[in-house]
């Protein structure tokens, strides 16, 4: 009965073996694969609109379209694409979590500080208290600082972030609200508050 | 004379190797070490994605291809091997198979336990489904607009499409599972029979961004492509927000490779392809799932609790369009739509921070997952068993109850 055993175990071991050869086998094969033919295809959708055809790397990554805003890029920062909502966007800071954005937005410039107090869950301010804020100068107009510190939750879907600030200049210029908005962690907010001070100053409304 | 202990030995058959092996795959012993070491997993799981983020986090703990893992704790490593969350609920589910339904003592006393057990196991076996065969992605709908399309959270695709009349015609797709594998140096062929072209691929990268070299020259050897190279980032805590990107060149037929391009998750555009009288578009974006209905959003209400960005309520109300056919449906947090094995949550609205008087558009979290009313079943069965269970333990009680006043 002994000598039964060894045997069912030698070819246990034996099968076992074999099985891991063929799999190894086939993981190797699977990672040498230099070509793959490609046979998926979908039809298009309500998202697939006439394409912008042989567009230029700046306009493909930047979309390079003539921006209302001009502005600078400070040193330190990084520009990034604009985007539908962002005229001008920077990124700043040692984390890679530090934004620097310029919006035009709607409402008023009462609406648009509130908003953003509403963000950090800071306290909202009535027109009275809106005039006690700080002036700064943008785009040769005069705007409204706004700071705030705390968890900033900027919408529904995105994750609440805390140990974050707000730093940032909401103004009415030409009859539009012009905002320059900084959102990271406190520490680096409060280290690049006047780059974003003289950056705001040094916009420029295109003709 | 011999011993007696030792004639015992000789006497008593041993147990074989299989037969161990089987002992201790349906024992209890196995079945609770599995059960301390999921709440474990579940524990570190919850404490990690703090730091590293959900996503990443689920697949470190919970994927298949995870087979052992170490914990890690504010960027410190738990020196603590454990077994990945996939293989424990794999062997639980064989543990609770062998011992809970073939081991198990069979008979009508026993009944109630064999359902909840096969209960439990319909639970595991769902998850597995689900990991294997879920599908998720989100549809982002404008009030009065449509569409039919929904997108993959996290899945970035290369797609080729020629262009006809203005328009894409037949767009061929190279997956996510092609591409992620080409990292530090390694490049694929992607050979397409129905074009004119092929595609060589090289360079993934899971988040980056395409930088100009006039605004920030590279600093880790990056290629340039037209003067910009791919800069890479460190993954963000929220996956989905990560954009992928790759470096691409055309090959033609006669084996001439054209200049590298970049083709970016982040970019606005798709690369351009003139080949004789034809254009073609390449371009990389998440993964396009098309749905067999169209999806109308008539209106989108939002409301908030006072003073705050806390939602309090979020209402859609859809039309389904489908074969002509038309269907009104309300779908809200907590009250999705399921049609067709498709399930359609109210996840979330746009564009963030949305301020007074802006157009809004509403999003909905899109589930493909056969085994979605698996769970929901499982728990019907388990209790089931359980009311079986002690339906049979009561009866017997009162039974045995009964007897023993009849011999008094």
């Amino acid at each position: 009965m002994r000598g039964d055993s060894c045997g069912t175990i030698a070819a246990d071991v034996k099968r076992l073996t074999a099985s891991l050869f063929a799999c190894l086998a086939v993981i190797s094969s699977c990672e040498e694969r230099k070509e793959v033919v490609v046979t998926e295809t979908r039809a298009a959708s309500t998202r697939d609109i006439p394409p912008k055809l042989s567009a230029t790397n700046d306009e493909r990554f930047r979309d390079a379209k003539p921006s209302p805003v001009k502005g600078a890029t400070p040193d330190g920062w990084l520009a990034v694409p604009a985007t539908q909502l962002r005229l001008l966007n920077y990124r700043f800071g040692e984390s890679g979590m530090g934004e620097v954005w310029v919006s035009i937005s709607s409402g008023s410039v009462l609406d648009n500080v509130n908003r953003w107090f509403n963000q950090f869950g800071a306290t909202p301010v009535d027109q009275a208290g809106l005039e006690k804020l700080r002036s700064v100068p943008i785009a040769g107009h005069s705007g409204t600082w706004v700071e705030a510190v705390g968890e900033y939750a900027s919408g529904m879907g995105s994750v609440p972030k805390s140990g974050f600030a707000l730093a940032g200049v909401v103004s009415l210029v030409d009859g539009r609200i012009l905002t320059v908005k900084m959102v990271g962690p406190k520490d680096e907010v409060a280290a690049a508050t006047s780059v974003l001070e003289n950056f705001s100053k040094s916009l420029k409304i295109a003709d | 004379m011999e011993n007696f202990s030792e004639l015992a030995v000789q006497l008593k058959p041993g147990r074989s190797i299989a037969g161990k092996t089987f002992d201790v795959l349906s024992g209890f012993g196995l079945a609770t070490i599995l059960l301390l070491l999921l709440g474990l997993l579940t524990w570190f799981a919850t404490l990690e994605q703090i730091d590293k983020g959900l996503y990443p986090t689920l697949n470190k703990y919970f994927h298949w291809k995870s087979v052992f893992l170490l914990p890690e704790i504010k960027g410190k490593i738990v020196p603590l091997p454990l077994l990945g969350g996939y293989w424990a609920g794999a062997l639980l589910l064989l543990n609770l198979t062998l011992g809970g339904i073939i081991r198990i003592r069979k008979g009508w006393k026993h009944a109630g336990n064999l359902i909840s057990h096969f209960g439990i196991i319909f639970m595991l076996v769902a998850g597995g489904v689900a990991h294997h065969f879920s599908e998720r992605g989100n549809m982002a709908v404008g009030e009065g607009d449509s569409s039919n399309v929904a997108e993959d959270y996290f899945e970035y695709v290369v797609e080729v499409a020629e262009i006809k009349d203005g328009k894409p015609d037949a767009i061929h797709v190279i997956r996510g599972r092609d591409l992620v594998d080409l990292t530090d140096g390694a490049s694929r062929l992607f050979k397409f029979p129905n074009l004119p072209f092929d595609l060589e691929i090289a360079g993934y990268q899971s988040h980056s961004v395409p930088v100009s070299i006039a605004e920030r020259a590279p600093t880790l050897g990056e290629r340039d492509a037209g003067g910009y190279y791919l800069m890479g980032k460190p993954g963000e805590l929220n996956a989905e927000a990560n954009t992928a990107g790759c470096y691409a060149r055309v090959v033609h037929r006669d084996g001439k490779k054209a200049e590298p391009f970049i083709l970016a998750g982040a970019s606005f555009y798709p690369f351009t392809v003139l080949h004789d009288e034809r254009t073609f578009t390449v371009d990389m974006r998440k993964r396009l799932w098309p749905m067999p209905f169209t999806l109308k959003l008539d209106e989108f209400t939002a409301a908030f609790h006072p003073g705050t960005m806390k939602p309090s309520k979020f209402v859609s109300k859809i039309t389904r369009l489908e074969n002509g056919s038309e269907a009104k449906v309300t779908i809200q947090m907590n009250e999705p739509m399921r049609y067709e094995g498709l399930t359609f949550f109210q996840a979330s609205y746009g564009p963030p921070g949305a301020g007074p008087g802006q157009r809004m558009y509403s999003v909905f979290e899109v589930v493909k997952n056969p085994a979605d009313k698996w769970p929901e079943y499982s728990l019907y069965i388990v209790s089931f068993g359980m009311l079986v269970t002690f339906l049979t333990k009561f009866g017997g009680y009162l039974a045995s109850s009964s007897r023993k006043n009849r011999h008094v």
